[in-house]
């Protein structure tokens, strides 16, 4: 094909121009960039923080009423209550297992004869 | 590539983040679209002050539909095009209702356009381009920019002016014999070459 002394432009030039433009495409002013993500960030609903999970459902209301360090507390007053329970429900023939074991360790009698573990009777008596 | 590096998710998705507080999301997002509406609204325009008022006006109608987007229903892309689309022909009909005064104060073409576009086309082919471009009836600018400047489908630009394909396909064909017509006789000064005789 030949173009010699064309001066009108064709549908080629044409298009070699538009790829030019597509190539030269100015980029955005960092200020403008700047102004958009200003607005972008004022529109955003910033989400709100987690709620912080809830171990003891039952002493839950404790941690409500203090202000800080309310779920601490409720963990104490868990493990306060805990040790009373404990107290109260000791089995009573514990202390008397161990008197026995006492008496045979201060005894005259010969060491072979000594039970060092006293007998389940006691324990599985007490239901 | 970095964790919080979300250029490589889809335009939903990011808006979708962006509505749900993802300042990294708004950040890609910024970058990945204005350079785009600016260069659009500065080719239908022919100012960059007005176009980075457009590019501007445009992203914040981005971020307040972003939490009611429905994903699947249209592309980003397309709405926003659509979106300065609009803005443009709004601010085009509002220079044309200017006071004749402000009008006067434009200056007067020294011999009509073919003479402003030689002075342009002999410094640089990027100004003649934009030169010719103002000069085409605004539809036919809108299909020529869209297609063979932003590079889309036909049938997106079909979504973005809201008419059919075939009219897209005619504004196009026009716009470029137009422009050939607009540019006709400055070949030599936009620097193209002639070719070699063939065998």
């Amino acid at each position: 094909m030949t173009r010699i002394g064309r001066s009108d432009m064709d549908m080629r030039d044409l298009d070699d121009l538009f790829a030019e433009a597509r190539e030269r495409a100015a980029p955005a002013p960092p200020a403008l960039l700047a102004r958009v993500l200003e607005d972008a960030y004022a529109g955003q609903v910033v989400p709100a923080p987690a709620p912080a999970p809830r171990r003891w459902r039952m002493f839950g209301w404790l941690a409500g009423l203090i202000p800080a360090g309310g779920a601490a507390l409720s963990g104490l007053a868990v493990s306060a209550l805990a040790g009373l329970w404990i107290g109260f429900a000791a089995p009573t023939p514990f202390d008397a297992s161990l008197g026995r074991v006492s008496e045979a360790l201060w005894s005259a009698a010969p060491l072979e004869n000594v039970e060092l573990i006293p007998s389940l009777d006691g324990w599985a008596a007490e239901g | 590539m970095p964790l919080d590096d979300l250029s490589h998710l889809p335009d939903a998705d990011l808006l979708a983040r962006y509505a749900a507080g993802d300042r990294g999301a708004a950040r890609t997002l910024t970058l990945r679209f204005t350079p785009k509406v600016l260069g659009y609204a500065g080719r239908l325009l022919g100012d960059r002050a007005e176009a980075e008022d457009i590019a501007q006006e445009a992203m914040l109608r981005l971020w307040r539909i972003a939490p009611d987007w429905r994903a699947g229903e249209a592309q980003v892309a397309t709405w926003l095009y659509r979106v300065v689309t609009n803005l443009v022909t709004d601010r085009l009909r509002a220079r044309r209702r200017r006071p004749a005064a402000e009008l006067d104060a434009v200056a007067e073409p020294a011999d009509g356009a073919p003479g402003v576009l030689a002075g342009l086309i002999a410094r640089d082919r990027m100004a003649a381009l934009d030169a010719a471009l103002a000069q085409l009836p605004e539809r036919q600018r809108q299909a020529v920019v869209l297609r063979h400047l932003e590079g889309l489908a036909n049938p997106e630009i079909a979504a973005i002016m809201e008419i059919g394909v075939e009219a897209v396909e005619s504004l196009t064909a026009r716009g470029k014999r137009a422009l050939a017509a607009l540019l006709s006789g400055q070949r030599a000064e936009l620097g193209y070459q002639d070719e070699e005789a063939g065998p």
